[in-house]
């Protein structure tokens, strides 16, 4: 059994839709283009796709995976022809390539995600911005609380972050470049990353209409990065 | 998007809805009408008819509140009666038409060749007039264009109508998210207190192959992985077990499953139900309607408590273990002892299962809804019970479904009752509806949001009784608002149904038995198609 394993993307057209209605929209994709996917067994039986990440709603994404189980293999260039006319505006096919064997799952591998984070600015000093990214960058530990309808957690920002924040100046606004590591124990949201930088460094940004894309998901070991259709 | 200053667009080409030439409602429940003065008034377009000239869209409602639309005439240029498929092209082809020419006459042009259509009401071409009482004493149209009486359009075989097969495939999670697969229309079992029983008369199956070339097509340009077989009475298809074997066989290698939406209270559904749905034991679902056997005759229900028995015994020996049953109260002639026969029921059930499976264990969910009268069916005459008294039979049937194992629900009495003036109101209701609409009413039948005090305000502020309309018993030769709007069904077949309905003789199902002269297939020039008899 063969997995064909895609890098898709999430545009802006679906930028609001939540992981499980984009993971249905790949489904029904992958019906309407015949491939020959493999169903879970049992008496509801699932079609056995596996994404490396789950997106937020509001987040876009140039580089996301999906690993498709297939029951056979279809030619490669005839499969990505017949998925890119099946699927709707909003999802691009990248990359794909075969993988044979019993390879573990993405969502266990990927251990890096990158992000462009764009959000107006509330002062016109770009010093100020500058500032308060290297005091976030240089501090030992951040922390965070996260709400959620289970109570409040507290999380340390700065174990998750994989390189220091960096910032390119726009007109009127900032983007701000995140590497973020995922781990098996955790992680950290890029836009609670904004909130921690908003609320204990005083970024002077518009934290209400902040855009968030993912630029990248990757296999790293701290010195080289792979995307997973790279491996 | 008040606040931001969005006007509604629609999801599909992120257009202003202001911006198109028709603009569609379907009106499926009284209710929802606060909600379409709602997005009128979010797309920015004036909510009466009259306030609106050639450059706004024009306003059309569909759907079975059409067939007594009087409530909501003040605020849409046209109402169609009927079945959509063909109406819709003429429609678009005389508005086409119309706008090419330069939008000749303006408004009113286009109106009165709208109104020259079969099927196409224009509310303000006609005039009403009351007697003192309150009752209507005319309604006339006021153009020579509008005919007397306007009556729905009917697709005569479903098999060479035109079908949507590349329905657009939301990203969200809709309600029917699904293939719905209509395998035919109508339903003539001749439940007394079914609207769509005689609305959507008579019974036109599409054909075996037919539904499959069409499940087949849908499969492809949609992906759906379920295809729900959907009618108003789907076991009654005629060819269903071919159907669903094919269906099966077909599409299982793309992991397609097929389910059904309604059960018949026989042996025979349940057998199907489970094949559709494997093993998959989520509860099983029947509508007695009502409960004793005198009762399910005046209705013309026609279900015995034997088949009842022999259903739920098939889905208990089947490995089924829950079961829900629907039911309603308030029904013409109901007495205690019919509401206390629900419980009788439910508790039969219960013991059943003790007597298949040697212990207890099931489950029993008892709904019961509160009975709205509603237009053009044999009840259109009846008083609906008062709020109170849907209360006290509540209670009463309450008090004695005390079981760990039986969960009771029931239905809102007061929404009941506004759904019953507005079911059968006349015009002078759209003031009303506008200023309970401006008083903040909104989604109206979702409880939490239903404010039946800005709804009485608005009944006393307009000077307008609500009991009128919904709990007032009304004579034969009472001209009802809705007399010029026609399902096919006479008049004459409702009040002998009705009387019928009192004296407890049950009416035959004209599908496969006698005709019960209706009068929609000679007057609408169609027939029963049914392959099971005919093929
Ligand atoms: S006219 Fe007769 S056959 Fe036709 S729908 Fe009415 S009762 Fe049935």
């Amino acid at each position: 059994m063969a997995k064909l394993r895609l890098e898709i993307t999430k545009g802006e057209e679906i930028r609001y839709i939540s992981h499980l209605d984009y993971a249905s929209a790949m489904e029904r994709a992958i019906i309407r283009a015949k491939i020959p996917v493999a169903y879970s067994e049992g008496f509801n039986p699932h079609m056995k796709l596996s994404f490396a990440s789950a997106l937020a709603v509001g987040v876009t994404s140039q580089a996301e995976y999906v690993d498709i189980e297939c029951k056979e293999e279809v030619d490669l260039s005839q499969a990505i022809k017949r998925l890119t006319a099946a699927l709707p505006l909003g999802i691009l096919i990248k990359g794909a390539k075969y993988i044979q064997g019993n390879v573990p799952a993405l969502m266990a591998i990927v251990n890096l995600a990158t992000y462009d984070v764009t959000v107006p600015l509330l002062a016109e000093d770009i010093g100020i911005i500058e500032d308060s990214i290297r005091w976030f960058n240089e501090a030992e530990t951040v922390s965070y609380v996260r709400e959620s309808p289970k109570g409040k957690k507290e999380i340390e920002v700065k174990q998750y972050m994989a390189k220091a924040v960096k910032i390119v100046p726009l007109e009127k606004a900032v983007r701000l470049m995140l590497e973020i590591k995922i781990t098996p124990t955790g992680s950290i949201k890029p836009g609670e990353v904004v909130v921690a930088l908003v609320g204990m460094f005083d970024l002077p940004v518009d934290i209400d209409n902040l855009l968030i894309h993912r630029t990248g998901l990757y296999i790293s070991d701290g010195n080289v990065q792979v995307s997973p259709v790279e491996l | 998007m008040r606040e931001r200053n969005i006007p509604l667009y629609t999801l599909e080409s992120l257009k202003p809805v202001k911006e198109f030439d028709i603009v569609g409602f379907s009106l499926q429940y009284e209710m929802s009408y606060s909600n379409v003065l709602n997005m009128l008034d979010l797309a920015r377009i004036p909510l009466l008819t009259v306030e609106r000239d050639e450059n706004m869209p024009i306003i059309i409602g569909g759907g079975p509140c059409t067939f007594n639309g009087e409530p909501v005439a003040d605020f849409f240029d046209c109402l169609v009666l009927g079945e959509g498929e063909e109406v819709m092209e003429d429609i678009v082809a005389a508005v086409a038409a119309w706008k090419k020419l330069g939008k000749v006459d303006g408004k009113s042009g286009i109106l009165k060749k709208l109104a020259q259509i079969g099927g196409v009401y224009v509310p303000s071409l006609y005039d009403v007039t009351y007697h003192e009482d309150g009752t209507v004493a005319n309604v006339a149209p006021n153009s020579p264009e509008a005919p007397a009486v306007v009556t729905k359009r009917v697709v005569k075989d479903l098999n060479t109508v035109g079908y949507a097969t590349k329905p657009i495939v939301p990203f969200l999670d809709i309600v029917h998210d699904r293939i719905m697969l209509e395998l035919f229309r109508g339903c003539t079992r001749g439940c007394r207190f079914c609207q769509a029983g005689v609305l959507y008369r008579p019974v036109r199956e599409r054909r075996p192959e037919v539904l499959l070339k069409m499940a087949k097509e849908m499969v492809d340009s949609t992906g759906y992985n379920e295809i729900s077989l959907t009618s108003l009475s789907s076991a009654d298809y005629s060819c269903l077990p071919g159907l669903v074997d094919s269906l099966m066989d077909e599409l299982k290698e793309q992991g397609v499953s097929v389910s059904l939406p309604s059960l018949r209270i026989d042996s025979f559904s349940i057998d199907l139900a489970q094949k559709v749905q494997q093993v998959r034991k989520s509860g099983l679902t029947f509508a007695p309607e009502a409960g004793s056997q005198r009762l399910r005759d005046v209705i013309n229900k026609g279900v015995t408590q034997k088949n009842l028995e022999d259903a739920v015994t098939a889905a208990f020996q089947a490995g089924w273990s829950s079961v829900k049953l629907y039911f309603m109260m308030g029904l013409p002639t109901e007495t205690d002892e019919d509401v206390l026969g629900i419980a009788d029921l439910a508790y039969k059930v219960l013991d059943l299962y003790k007597e298949i499976k040697g212990r207890r264990g099931a489950k029993v969910t008892v709904s019961v809804s509160c009975f709205v009268p509603k237009p053009h069916t044999p009840f259109q005459w009846f008083g609906q019970n008062i709020a109170g008294e849907f209360e006290r039979k509540q209670q009463l049937l309450k008090a004695r479904l005390r079981d760990k194992n039986i969960t009771f629900n029931w239905h809102d009495a007061r929404t009941s009752f506004l759904e019953g003036a507005f079911a059968r109101g006349d015009r002078r209701l759209g003031q009303v509806l506008l200023k309970a609409w401006q008083n903040g009413a909104r989604f109206d039948g979702w409880s939490e949001y239903f404010k039946y005090d800005v709804w009485m305000d608005a009944f006393k502020t307009c000077g307008m009784d609500p009991y009128f309309y919904a709990t007032r018993d009304r004579n034969f030769d009472e001209i009802m608002p809705w007399d010029h709007l026609s399902s096919g069904a006479s008049k004459e077949f409702l009040q002998r149904e009705y009387e019928q309905a009192v004296t407890e003789q049950l009416t035959s199902d004209c599908r496969r038995e006698n005709c019960s002269a209706c009068g929609v297939c000679p007057g609408l020039g169609v027939e029963v198609l049914d392959w099971g008899n005919k093929a």
